[in-house]
């Protein structure tokens, strides 16, 4: 059980729906809501933002491709024990 | 990145990776097996590493482990196994395993990874990219768990419908 209550996408200003436009097309899937993670970022735009940012930077594709970035952010989740 | 295959393969990297920087950065004490003091099998199997390491490194965990040849000698044939090309690639296999020694603070296994990605042919920004994807989701996770957040991605990725490697397709087992 999360430790705050994630809001639904409605509950957030105009400025939040932005970063979940954002996380829709990053994923290329259409949530029924935005996923936890999304909707956590979205509470403050201005670490949100940026935090996103950089991890759209890290992500895209570079000497590495994207699925490859994917399998290496499982990876560090694993060793990190996140079950998110 | 579809198909279980792949992700077997890079659990097995993260798996034996961990297992080996867990020894190479925890047992000082036992005193590491250097060269002139092993004995020929010890040698023999240092010998496979540097093959296949193209190289003068052996990689640190199993300067410890040698103390027992026979058990390091089933590491190291697992090891091999693990990081040899077969759905991955070698390069992107490396690029994991230093993602596991830097998240897991392993300082002698982020460098011999570090060293290997470059040999195999990762440059300079190849190596941030990994950097900065390891960085990110060190950040991630501590938020998700900080926050307890429950998985909800899961329907993003399609099942792999095939069966294990030599195995029998599902639906076509026969009945008991």
């Amino acid at each position: 059980m999360p430790t705050v209550r994630l809001r639904a996408a409605a509950e957030y200003p105009p400025s939040s729906q932005k970063l979940f436009e954002a996380s829709r097309a990053w994923f290329n899937y259409d949530f029924a809501q935005p996923p936890a993670m999304s909707r956590v970022m979205a509470w403050d735009v201005e670490f949100g933002g940026p935090h996103g940012r950089a991890m759209k930077r890290a992500m895209g594709p570079g000497e590495f491709t994207r699925a490859e970035k994917e399998m290496v952010a499982a990876a560090v989740s694993g060793i990190n024990s996140c079950e998110y | 990145m579809t198909g279980d295959a792949l992700w077997y393969e890079a659990a097995q990297v993260v798996g034996i990776t961990n297992a080996l920087n867990v020894a190479a950065d925890t047992l000082d004490a036992l005193g590491p097996v250097d060269d002139p003091t092993a004995s020929s099998a010890v040698r023999e199997l240092f010998a496979e590493m540097r093959e296949f390491y193209q190289g003068d490194a052996v990689p640190p965990g199993f300067r410890f482990i040698v103390h027992d040849p026979a058990y390091a000698a089933e590491v190291w044939a697992a090891t091999r196994h693990a990081f040899t090309d077969h759905c991955l690639a070698r390069r992107l296999k490396e690029a994991l395993a230093f993602a596991v020694s830097v998240t897991s603070r392993s300082t002698s296994g982020a460098a011999f990874h570090l060293s290997e990605m470059r040999r195999l042919g990762v440059g300079a920004r190849g190596v941030m990219e990994i950097v900065g994807v390891t960085q990110m989701f060190s950040s991630y996770t501590k938020i998700a768990d900080t926050l307890q957040l429950e998985p909800d991605m899961g329907d993003i990725a399609p099942e792999d419908p095939s069966p294990a490697p030599g195995g029998v397709p599902r639906g076509d087992a026969p009945l008991r």
